[in-house]
């Protein structure tokens, strides 16, 4: 009867031994995510608010983990510019060691650490980025959730001239990969539709005073529309530049300022009553009816007392997107990279997720217009 | 093109030339009595950028006020920062400590207001930013005015404290031999503090009148200062009459590529004139009076 109990007790002991160590080691099992976001210079807010909509979702899904898996977040500053970038991504993947990146927001920085995570076979997923040249030619390791350059310029264009019945645009950019080529998308086509072009004006991010150059565009005669892409501090003197010079609406002119992913939210507060009027795509829409939407707003509320930016939704998408692909299976950089090709209809609070064969998010249900109305709020367009 | 916006450029340059010159001054100064250059001058900047901000937003008494509270910290930060850094490294006799302390400084105050202040770009509306003057086609704000006569009202106030008081005077002869300046009776020490305190309040003052013109970030000042180097070797290092005719020639330069060519080119066209000046005429514009810069 002694030996009987004792082995009995024995087997539980050791049953019991091997459950804990077996659920020590699912706990034990984590996907490394590194982050490469801009913490430093004029780009530094996107890294600010893509940590906060970062920590929201690591929160949310470590509370019970996924297939077992735990999520680490490892930041690096990318300072959105190319040679920092490669530095922060090299010191990641060599120190870190990640399963998955995701980053940066700026499309230069992206496209120089592309070919690093390429040699060291990790995923990059992208949210922030619009140049065309992230995704064509690309590499089979990038992939973006964002609507590109020529997907958002078309659709601009498209609407700058047939809902907005604009016929005379001057571009206004800063000279990087991204400025440039969102400019070039929306003259081919607005030009296209029969536009006209009247000036094409890029600038370096070093500059402050814009009154020099919105006195040449008030000396262009009449304007339509002004696409505007640059950082939001550029962007805030730009826009309050044209109110003075008396082009915009927001200082008496007729002209519309018009753009694509760019600007946080909050910039018409800082901008003031030069803003009237503006419309500009945003990658979320916080009055979005859908379930994941409403959640991902009341959550960042409860946890930042404030509203949530399209920053903030971005970043906590790439988060909830990796979260989705390993419970898919994703456990290691090659299945995650599978995983990623695999999405299909993935919803996500900035909108839907399907890569085409480049790697590219297919969905235009990310493309959210809005125009800031006189008292300095913002309607929600709905022309998507 | 006609009239109208030629003039409006070049009001727009004179505004922008006025901002610089009252950046490049304080690097001048240092310049013409240390043979310093000292490469945490921006931060000083972006440093008074912030007092102004912040006095006017937490006390609420106005921007005028403000810009006399950011000459007073800016004159502080000086004294202390030269006090417990740049003098102790100077008793050394090794020119290149004090030099390379100066970009050290530069990153830590970076660092610290990109830690108490944040990244995000504040936006600095002063009361009289949205007021524009307008007249036959040409438009000034009271913003731009305020800068075009406070920075008139430095330059000559800073002239005659040069030209005609024993301290201006003692600065310049310390700027031309500190040694003998030394056997004279003068305290070179004492002197060279003076010049750091005039110095970092003229750049915190030239903070406060760039802020609501500045991107306000911690890393405003960096924005200004190369272009700030480029006036004061354009001027010629050291000479402050140069480094105000440089500033003027620079911010009018910047409105004219702006627009009859494009802002892109804004910086191809500075520093070609910059490798032109130390090609054609190193010791910058008013070379004369290179023995006697301050």
């Amino acid at each position: 009867m002694t030996r009987t109990l004792r082995t009995l007790c024995t087997s539980v002991a050791a049953i019991g031994l091997l459950t804990i160590g077996a659920v020590a080691q699912a706990q034990d099992k984590t996907i490394k995510i590194g982050a490469l976001f801009p913490m430093s210079g004029p780009g530094s807010y996107f890294g600010t608010q893509d940590k906060q909509g970062v920590e929201l979702a690591l929160e949310q899904i470590n509370q019970t983990g996924v297939n077992g898996y735990k999520f680490a977040v490892h930041y690096e500053d990318s300072a959105c510019s190319p040679l920092p970038a490669t530095q922060a991504a090299k010191r990641l993947i060599e120190q870190f060691k990640p399963d998955v990146i995701i980053g940066e927001e700026c499309s230069d920085a992206t496209l120089a650490v592309m070919p690093i995570v390429e040699q060291a076979k990790v995923p990059l997923l992208n949210a922030g980025s619009s140049s065309i040249k992230i995704t064509q030619p690309g590499n089979p390791w990038t992939f973006r959730i964002m609507p590109n350059e020529v997907m958002q310029g078309i659709n601009l264009a498209e609407n700058a001239y047939r809902r907005m019945n604009a016929r005379r645009a001057v571009l206004l950019f800063e000279n990087t990969n991204a400025g440039i080529g969102n400019a070039q998308v929306f003259k081919e086509n607005f030009t296209r539709l029969g536009g006209k072009v009247l000036a094409e004006i890029g600038f370096g991010r070093d500059v402050n005073d814009f009154t020099a150059i919105a006195t040449r565009v008030a000396g262009l005669g009449e304007v339509d529309v002004i696409p505007t892409y640059t950082l939001e501090g550029q962007g805030l003197k730009i826009t309050q530049a044209l109110a003075q010079a008396g082009v915009t609406k927001g200082g008496g002119g007729n002209a519309i300022q018009i753009g694509t992913i760019w600007l946080p939210f909050g910039f018409e507060q800082k901008a003031g009553k030069a803003a009237l009027g503006y419309i500009r795509i945003v990658q979320f829409d916080p009055t979005d009816a859908r379930p994941v939407a409403r959640n991902f707003v009341s959550a960042f509320k409860a946890k930042y007392n404030t509203e949530p930016t399209h920053l903030n939704a971005h970043a906590y998408d790439q988060i909830m997107l990796i979260a989705d692909v390993v419970k898919r299976g994703g456990k290691d950089p090659e299945t995650i990279r599978e995983g990623l090709a695999a999405t299909k209809n993935y919803s996500g609070v900035t909108g839907s997720v399907e890569f085409d064969k480049n790697n590219q998010n297919v969905k235009m249900d990310t493309i959210h217009y809005m125009e800031t109305k006189p008292d300095m709020s913002w309607v929600s367009l709905k022309w998507n | 093109m006609t009239t109208t916006i030629v003039l409006q450029q070049a009001i727009n340059g004179i505004v922008l030339g006025s901002l610089y010159v009252l950046v490049a001054l304080g690097l001048t100064l240092i310049y013409g009595v240390l043979v310093q250059i000292n490469f945490a001058h921006a931060d000083f900047v972006t440093l008074g950028a912030f007092a102004a901000y912040f006095f006017m937003h937490l006390v609420g008494l106005g921007y005028i006020p403000s810009i006399a509270v950011a000459l007073i910290v800016g004159a502080a930060m000086g004294w202390l920062i030269n006090a417990s850094i740049f003098t102790p490294l100077r008793r050394k006799n090794n020119e290149l400590l004090p030099l390379i302390a100066t970009i050290g400084v530069s990153v830590m105050m970076q660092n610290l207001m990109l830690a108490w202040f944040g990244p995000i770009p504040y936006a600095f509306e002063t009361e009289f930013s949205r007021h524009v003057i307008r007249f036959a086609g040409i438009f000034v704000s009271w913003q731009n005015v305020i800068i075009i006569v406070v920075s008139a009202l430095t330059i000559a106030l800073l002239y005659v404290f040069m030209k005609f008081t024993f301290l201006g005077k003692a600065l310049r002869a310390v700027s031309q031999d500190r040694e003998t300046a030394g056997l004279m009776g003068i305290n070179p020490n004492f002197l060279i503090m003076l010049t750091f305190v005039i110095a970092s309040a003229l750049a915190g003052m030239g903070g406060a009148m760039l802020a609501p013109v500045l991107v306000l970030t911690p890393f405003a000042g960096t924005s200004v200062i190369v272009k700030a180097f480029a006036i004061v070797i354009i001027g010629g290092f050291g000479n402050v009459e140069g480094t105000i005719l440089a500033g003027l020639i620079v911010g009018l330069i910047e409105s004219y590529t702006t627009q009859f060519l494009n802002p892109g080119l804004i910086d191809i066209v500075v520093f070609a004139l910059l490798l032109l000046m130390l090609a054609i005429r190193p010791t910058g514009l008013i070379s004369e009076r290179r023995e006697e810069n301050v």
